[in-house]
């Protein structure tokens, strides 16, 4: 935002970050072979759903394309609204690529239709080697990735190994670096 | 390929804020020419001024909360509002603001701090209870929007000369009212044009903070994608919903003509003195964003 825009107080909701979204595909090789986490075969992006009548039309339409590809590729899809509002968009496939593709499908139809601004994130779950739950959570405004790990109980994270899996993961993957950043997503249905 | 946007501009408000502060910049000049004009002492003024405005800018906001009787929260003591004010983060793209909350049951929110790295939000346990979650998402995006904007700053640094033009008021009253040696005749000129200055200035803050009102309701309607959510939430706070009337028509029509003026007849002149826009103003604001984004307008 420049200085005139502060004096103005023109306020523009950020369009998303040019898309770094498809090194997760990549990244995800080296998390499995180095960092024995496995990909959950579950991937959800996340947006608030408008009360408009185009946004419905297109998200139907971009419900039909997943569903179309998905009868080739077995990519399953599941819709859930959470208690914030917000739709999550739920793509269950064994093949990790395919779980990446479908989730740039979504964002892409939400963004040629002009909304956007409306994707919260995307998320990627991965288990580790006691089958805990690892998220690596993508900010489109951003263009970055964080980890997320819950520490089982109460809004518990594990700060700890979050932090120690963005220095293990290095360059492979556009990480967030200003840590207040790093939001948590508490109840994932993934 | 450039995408559409869900939401046009609102050029009128720009130009609104931007001539106010035009016209602010402007009087505050004839404040420094005055000041410059009586000598030395102005520049001790500027320095007293700065010095509480930079107190003001790095200090107050612990005292403000501490006025408030309000307290920060931990994620685990409020869950739902913290991940309510990490989602409308993302979607603003700000860093995290520390949150706060006051325990009092008047429904009210409000931001504070320079910058939005030393930010903190806070609402109180009123308006937690009286606004559904789409209404309260609504509220704290339009204080997230006065963070982003960096209202506390931009306020601030506007009001800073109208001080200095205060304090030489004050000073004119406490040692010039004396009178009894030789009369300083450029520092009566002062006296009178910072009297001018103060009062002046004091109708544009007036009117610089309502606009920064109307661009920060816009904010918020951009942030959440639900400009009705907010509009809704304004009428509940002002008093239980008595916008969409609940009395019958005909109980309301006769009192009216009892009165000398009709009801609501001041609100011209009072509106000059009121930091927030009126309430139908800024709901019918909400309506217009509302309409375009249902693609109406």
């Amino acid at each position: 935002m420049g200085l005139f825009d502060i004096l103005t107080g023109k306020r523009k909701v950020k369009r998303p970050a040019e898309s770094r979204l498809f090194a997760m595909s990549t990244a995800a090789i080296t998390l499995e072979m180095s960092l024995g986490l496995r990909s959950g075969g579950r991937a959800a992006i996340v947006f608030q759903p408008l009360a408009t009548a185009d946004f419905g039309s297109i998200v139907g339409d971009m419900e039909e394309v997943l569903r179309g590809t998905g009868g080739d590729t077995g990519t399953r899809i599941d819709k859930t609204d959470d208690s914030f509002g917000y739709r999550w968009m739920i793509l269950s496939d064994d093949d990790f690529e395919d779980l990446v593709v479908g989730i740039n499908v979504v964002s892409q139809a939400l963004e040629d239709g002009g909304y956007g601004e409306r994707i919260l994130c995307a998320v990627f779950a991965f288990r580790d080697e006691h089958d805990q739950p690892v998220y690596w959570i993508y900010n489109y405004k951003r263009g970055a990735f964080y980890p997320f790990v819950p520490a089982g109980g109460e809004q518990r994270r594990d700060s700890e190994r979050e932090l120690r899996l963005k220095a293990q993961i290095g360059r492979e993957l556009p990480v967030e670096e200003e840590l207040e950043r790093w939001f948590p997503l508490w109840g994932i249905p993934i | 390929m450039p995408r559409p946007t869900s939401f046009g501009k609102d050029t009128g408000l720009q130009l609104r804020m931007t001539f106010t502060m035009f016209l602010l910049g402007l009087i505050y000049v004839i404040l420094i020419v005055a000041l410059l004009g009586a000598g030395v002492n102005g520049v001790t003024v500027a320095l007293i001024a700065g010095g509480l405005a930079v107190f003001q800018l790095f200090g107050s906001d612990k005292l403000a909360l501490r006025a408030m009787g309000a307290r920060e929260v931990s994620p685990a003591e409020a869950p739902e509002l913290h991940a309510m004010i990490d989602r409308l983060c993302v979607q603003a793209d700000l860093p995290k603001p520390r949150v706060a909350v006051a325990n009092t049951r008047m429904p009210n929110a409000f931001a504070l701090g320079r910058s939005p790295k030393s930010a903190t939000v806070c609402a109180t346990t009123g308006i937690m209870e009286l606004l559904s979650p789409a209404e309260l998402e609504g509220v704290l995006a339009h204080e997230l929007t006065h963070v982003a904007n960096r209202d506390v700053l931009v306020m601030t640094l506007a009001g800073f000369f109208a001080t200095i033009a205060a304090y030489v008021v004050q000073f004119g009253f406490f040692f010039g009212g004396g009178g009894d040696d030789d009369d300083n005749p450029s520092f009566m000129v002062l006296f009178l044009v910072s009297i001018g200055v103060y009062i002046v200035s004091f109708f544009l803050m007036q009117a610089l903070s309502r606009y920064r009102e109307f661009a920060a309701d816009r904010g918020a309607a951009m942030i959440t994608g639900r400009p009705s959510a907010l509009a809704s939430a304004l009428m509940r706070i002002a008093s239980g919903m008595q916008r969409i009337p609940q009395q019958d028509l005909r109980a309301t029509q006769e009192l009216a003509a009892f009165y000398i003026f009709p009801p609501g007849a001041g609100k011209a002149i009072g509106g000059l003195f009121a930091t927030h826009p009126p309430m139908e103003k800024r709901i019918a604001a909400l309506q217009r964003l509302e309409a375009q984004l249902q693609g109406a307008a």
